[in-house]
């Protein structure tokens, strides 16, 4: 029974996490895992009540544990199912030795995850450590940095996961609480267009499933040469990853009308002196310092970070090579490294792109407010440094204040 | 086992398909565990099963290795937090899509009653609809002879050794299949390989059961190797555990208990005790300690069984 | 760009009110972002929500430092000063009381507009929400937003009496304002 207002693309004011139930819903997924947990609780029950209505078709299990539900969509994907399921930090981290058979298992199951400070102090606020702790899982990890590309980001995760050159699990991640229930302007997308961008998958060669009664399975016993055939196949799938993903965000442009760069999207970088390097909300906030800077006359660019897992190591290079100074926000730490965990990344492209002054900007944690001052400090810092001055490499700038 | 007439006794009346399992497989001499799922096998039959496994004594058998397996069965390994849950995700979309399944998780004590017992009493919350079959060697014998939460109290196990400072594992068992029928699951059975009828049986009704809800078989499944016990004697043993009500038979549906064995004498359990080495340290201070846990757990087991609605 | 900072005690409905007022500019082909508040509370003074409103789309998601307007739902809010910090020169507020304030609560504000938003809550449903006849004041105090707008969107809120009910609120605030203007 379709509403009337599925049948055409509807223009609301929603929060993030709505935006993300929004977009699996019209992705029509066969079996939904369900558990509650801040920030992300409002998306599970958006799903419930879209089940109720008779807008989704799906199998709605509620679980008694995050765990159970990255377990239950895993083995139903295994069957053929298309899943989904939402987390958040501790979640996340509960359900971490099933994220890694999921990805080992090359599924392709798509998850949100409203990112949130993890265990060790009690945290329930804004932060990215959630994503950071499980960027070795093997799981595709996307970001999106505001309410529409939420939604979208969801569609295209899928289109993603189940293109059978790839046919691995995808996260999107998107802010805890200055996203999850920010409430925006978002073009929910009519189901006809979602179904037209999601059939090309259907014409695919069928990826292998479980059916009762044919003698195959899954979770075999890896045996020296054979663990590392499958080990390298998983790795090699990532890398093929990158390059769908761009090509998944120009059709998605061409169907939908809006793109957003695929892996990396440059804003204002190609005369750009120094460069800002972000992921998540905060590159909204950047974007506008950005321009006003500009006014100023200050050659300044914004690199937002789309695609975090596998990491778009040569599309950055491409970006940053010959820039004068970096400056990389982290909403997170690298433990044992003393820097942020993206400016690391960053860092580790020196031999691309030449020794460029780059600094660590530690910020955004707790939900603490990462303001337009804060950002106004950051590119004085990088201007500095882009001039020849020395410079302090990792900077904790919401303790500055 | 034919009768001097030549008929078939009544087990093989209740086998649906042959053996899935290869010769050969790597249980120990003398191993239950073998016993079970070749029986298992044969009696639920292949033509719609997915069984799941985790790692423990049963993984080198029904887990693949590289592309080649030891039985031609479908299977899905999941990890020792997760059969039930994985079970779930299988059963749901099968019944989803109208795929004929059975969806069988086979998984040892350690498993369902320690790591795996979250997702387990999750999924008979829900009522899920598959058959979970709990082999019970009381520990993790895999990895060499832990004790796990079905460890009986006084047992010498790896972990929970005997000495001057202890004696064995000092708590008492939990009794994992009656908190599974207190779920109120449509159905909840004891069964061991000395009474392959009364296996069968209930192997059968499971299967009718699933259809309703989640269907749960506790196999009392001795591990000579790790309880010091000689390979050739593990079906007297069996045979011995239930004559002396140290694994009393039942099954219970929706929570009503019957017992499907009547014991009419039991035995004294000292001796079982006596067999099994792991209990060799014991004083008789100690079995009668024992006899009157028994007695205690059988009174309580019969008392439930009087409840009728 | 509009920049606006909600204050009320909870149950008031900052948050409801910071996304109608969102809702009612997007119907008019325009722009709006509102969050509710989370981190810590500066000096004891209880914001609950922040929303950006524009004809171009918003980019930021930071809170709100230099507010254009305040909306303070709780009468007693309003001699708070931590509740002004921020204002911006030709500042707004749009309270919630049936009296002025006796002295001009901040060099920046401009223009005050207020109505007795818990009596015509009462009144027209029954609680004293006052979160959307607050709106309506803002309508007629600033000509930012129409009226009609606001009242189209409520409907995306609100169902039967509640969503009548209130409809009358956002009417009353509008009409029933009493605008002082320094």
């Amino acid at each position: 029974m379709v509403k009337k207002e599925e049948s055409m693309a509807a223009i609301k004011v929603i929060t993030g996490n709505s935006a993300a139930a929004y977009g699996a819903m019209l992705c029509r997924p066969e079996v939904v895992a369900m558990y509650p947990i801040t920030p992300q609780t409002e998306v599970v029950e958006e799903l419930s009540r879209f089940h109720a209505e008779g807008r989704l078709e799906a199998e709605m299990v509620e679980v008694e544990g995050e765990n159970s539900a990255m377990n239950i969509v895993t083995a139903a994907s295994a069957a053929g199912a298309r899943v989904f399921t939402a987390t958040s930090s501790y979640g996340l981290v509960f359900m971490y030795d099933a994220l890694l058979q999921t990805a080992g298992y090359r599924v392709p199951v798509v998850m949100v995850i409203a990112n949130r400070e993890t265990p060790g102090i009690t945290g329930v606020s804004a932060g990215q450590q959630d994503m950071i702790s499980t960027r070795d899982s093997g799981w595709i990890s996307l970001v999106a940095s505001n309410c529409q590309e939420i939604l979208d980001s969801v569609i295209m995760a899928y289109r993603l996961a189940e293109d059978s050159e790839v046919q691995l699990p995808v996260m999107v991640n998107y802010d805890g609480f200055y996203l999850s229930f920010l409430a925006e302007k978002v073009e929910i997308p009519s189901r006809e267009k979602v179904d037209a961008f999601l059939s090309p998958l259907k014409n695919q060669p069928p990826r292998p499933v479980l059916v009762p009664g044919k003698p195959a399975g899954f979770g075999t016993h890896g045996l020296l040469e054979g663990y590392i055939e499958l080990r390298y196949k998983h790795f090699a799938a990532l890398e093929r990853a990158k390059g769908k993903f761009e090509d998944i965000d120009r059709l998605f442009g061409k169907h939908f009308g809006r793109s957003y760069g695929g892996q990396v999207d440059a804003y204002r970088t190609d005369d750009a002196e120094i460069v800002l390097v972000a992921a998540g909300s905060v590159t909204g906030t950047a974007q506008r310092v950005v321009d006003l800077q500009r006014e100023k006359g200050v050659k300044i660019g914004l690199v937002r970070l789309r695609m975090f897992r596998p990491f778009p190591r040569e599309r950055l290079a491409q970006v940053l090579k010959g820039k004068k100074a970096i400056g990389v926000i982290d909403r997170s730490i690298c433990f044992g490294w003393n820097c942020g965990p993206i400016f690391m990344e960053i860092r580790a492209l020196t031999p691309e792109i030449g020794p460029i002054p780059m600094q660590s900007f530690i910020c955004g944690m707790a939900n603490m407010d990462v303001s337009t001052y804060q950002i106004d400090r950051m590119v004085e810092l990088v201007q500095s440094a882009s001039a020849g001055n020395e410079y302090q490499e990792v900077r904790w700038i919401s303790m500055e204040e | 086992m034919a009768t001097k007439k030549g008929k078939l006794s009544k087990v093989f009346d209740y086998f649906s398909d042959q053996d899935p399992f290869a010769p050969g497989v790597s249980c120990c001499a003398g191993c239950p565990l073998e016993l079970a799922l070749r029986f298992m096998g044969k009696v639920l039959g292949r033509k719609d099963m997915v069984i799941t496994g985790t790692p423990g004594c049963a993984n080198p058998v029904l887990t693949g290795q590289n592309v080649g397996a030891w039985h031609t069965l479908t299977s899905y390994g999941t990890l020792m937090t997760s059969a039930a849950s994985n079970a779930t995700g299988l059963s749901r979309y099968y019944r989803k899509i109208g795929q004929d399944a059975t969806v069988v998780c086979f998984n040892g004590d350690g498993c369902a009653a320690d790591i795996g017992f979250q997702n387990l009493s999750g999924a008979a919350e829900r009522n899920e609809k598959f058959i979970y079959i709990c082999y019970d060697n009381e520990g993790y014998m895999n990895t060499g002879v832990q004790r796990s939460s079905t460890t009986p109290a006084g047992a010498r196990t790896a972990t929970t050794p005997v000495g001057p400072m202890r004696r064995g594992k000092p708590t008492r068992r939990k009794n994992l299949a009656l908190l599974m029928a207190m779920h109120w699951i449509p159905y909840a059975a004891t069964a061991t390989l000395s009474h392959l009828e009364d296996f069968a049986e209930k192997l059968v009704k499971a299967k009718q059961k699933k259809e309703e809800g989640l269907s749960f078989i506790h196999i009392f499944c001795p591990c000579p190797t790790g309880w010091g016990v000689p390979s050739d004697i593990a079906i007297e043993l069996c045979r011995t555990a239930v004559r002396t009500n140290y694994f009393p038979l039942w099954e219970a549906e929706n929570g009503i208990v019957r017992i499907t064995h009547e014991v009419k004498k039991p035995r004294p359990v000292s001796e079982y005790l006596n067999l099994v080495k792991k209990f060799s340290h014991m004083t008789p201070e100690e079995q009668q300690v024992v006899q009157e846990g028994i007695d205690f757990d059988y009174a309580f087991l019969t008392h439930l069984a009087k409840f009728r609605r | 760009m509009y920049e606006v900072r909600f204050h009320g005690r909870g149950g008031q409905g900052a948050v409801v009110a910071s996304r109608v007022l969102a809702n009612a500019f997007v119907r008019e082909g325009k722009f709006g972002s509102a969050f509710p508040m989370f981190g810590f509370e500066r000096r004891g003074v209880p914001v609950t929500a922040y929303g950006r409103y524009d004809d171009k789309p918003i980019l930021e998601k930071t809170q709100i430092y230099e507010p254009h307007c305040l909306i303070v739902l709780d009468p007693s809010q309003s001699k708070t000063p931590g509740v002004y910090e921020g204002l911006r020169k030709g500042g707004v507020l749009i309270l919630n009381s049936p009296k002025e304030p006796t002295t001009k609560p901040h060099e920046n504000l401009a223009v005050a507009g207020l109505a007795n938003a818990d009596k015509i809550a009462m009144e027209e449903i029954g609680m004293a929400a006052p979160n959307i006849c607050m709106l309506g004041v803002l309508a007629a105090a600033t000509g930012w937003i129409k009226l009609e707008s606001i009242l189209a969107g409520l409907e995306d809120y609100f169902e039967d009496k509640k969503l009548e009910g209130n409809r009358r609120c956002a009417e009353r605030g509008f009409k029933e304002i009493n605008i002082v203007r320094y």
